[in-house]
């Protein structure tokens, strides 16, 4: 690698540029009939499903436990930030714990 | 030109205004918290690679990806990264981003273009979800999105700077929790997008095909995978 850093810089910049923008940009050729929409709205919620799903395989009982109390103290609380960040001090517990 | 569908768009401008970029920049600080934390993992990284404050915080604001970043400088790391090498890594880990611009168009592109591709320069992974969430309970005001990204930009520049430049001294994020940030937060605006039963579809979906996909070929397809396959099955299903 010779290229100096601000080549590198530039190259990286361009990649993640045109990820930020291409999806975007196609999608506004491709017109949004009531299935589409149904697509797009469930897309968020496949993701959230699976960043989920993905932090309690990789991680352990901590993990798994405080995932699984951000579920109930949402309902609970009615407030998904006020779970997520309680969510957080949980799993910090858990390990300072030892879990 | 596109044909414009309603409701998303009529013949004048949708409302972007400095109220919802406000609300949005409200609602952004609790990530944001999240994101410093991450970013002072990407500047420690970056500390241990052979980076100086500044080149890790221009990292940073050029590319503004924390998992690209991360793999971009385990690349650089190796000492036989190409430019090709470096373009298609990063192509690969932020395809996730087709995605999300997809889905935000609609919405976003009646705010007309340069508001709407000036807004995607701030697109992240966790401003993405919460604005979702958000349009979904009925956000007009599409200065929401660069809203919530004011204040993560800004804790995600000062974390790497700190990371990068205190880089002996600091705790382990792991150690306070913060890595399961993400997870946390996408777990809690799930939970609360999820209204009726047919809400459920697309999370076992999506969730199941992380899972496999994951296992298959490894987390970097694993969301992309997730979110297309949600979006197919809402679609196939859909009368």
């Amino acid at each position: 690698m010779t290229e100096s850093f601000p080549v590198l810089l530039a190259v990286m910049a361009a990649a993640a540029f045109l990820c930020r923008v291409a999806g975007f940009t196609l999608m506004r050729f491709v017109p949004v009939s009531p299935r589409v929409e149904a697509a797009l709205r469930a897309t968020p919620l496949a993701v959230m499903a699976g960043i989920t799903a993905l932090a309690v395989q990789s991680g352990g009982l901590a993990e798994g436990l405080a995932l699984g109390s951000v579920v109930g103290l949402t309902l609970v609380l009615r407030s998904d930030v006020a779970a997520a960040l309680l969510g957080v001090f949980v799993v910090a517990a858990l390990r300072w714990a030892g879990v | 030109m596109r044909h414009e569908c309603a409701p998303y768009a009529g013949m004048t401008r949708a409302l972007f205004s400095f109220d919802g970029f406000r609300r949005g920049a409200r609602d952004g600080v609790p990530l944001a918290v999240s994101i410093f934390a991450y970013g002072v993992g990407f500047g420690l990284v970056a500390a241990q690679a052979g980076f100086g404050v500044g080149k890790a915080v221009a990292t940073s604001a050029a590319i503004y990806s924390g998992s690209a970043q991360l793999a971009a400088v385990n690349l650089l790391q190796t000492g036989e990264a190409t430019l090709w090498a470096l373009f298609a890594t990063i192509l690969v880990i932020n395809a996730r981003y087709l995605l999300f611009g997809a889905a935000l168009q609609p919405w976003l592109w009646s705010a007309g273009p340069l508001r709407a591709y000036g807004s995607l320069l701030l697109l992240g992974d966790a401003n993405w979800l919460m604005t979702m969430r958000r349009i979904r309970t009925g956000e007009e005001d599409r200065a929401y999105l660069a809203g919530t990204g004011a204040p993560i930009t800004v804790g995600w520049l000062a974390g790497t700077a700190l990371g990068a430049g205190a880089v002996s001294v600091l705790p382990r994020p792991e150690a306070l929790g913060f890595d399961l940030m993400l997870a946390c937060f996408a777990t809690g605006m799930m939970t609360a997008m999820v209204k009726v039963r047919a809400d459920l579809l697309p999370v076992v979906v999506g969730a199941v095909t992380a899972l496999v996909v994951a296992h298959l070929f490894g987390p970097a397809p694993a969301i992309i995978a997730a979110g297309l396959a949600g979006a197919g099955v809402a679609a196939m299903v859909h009368r």
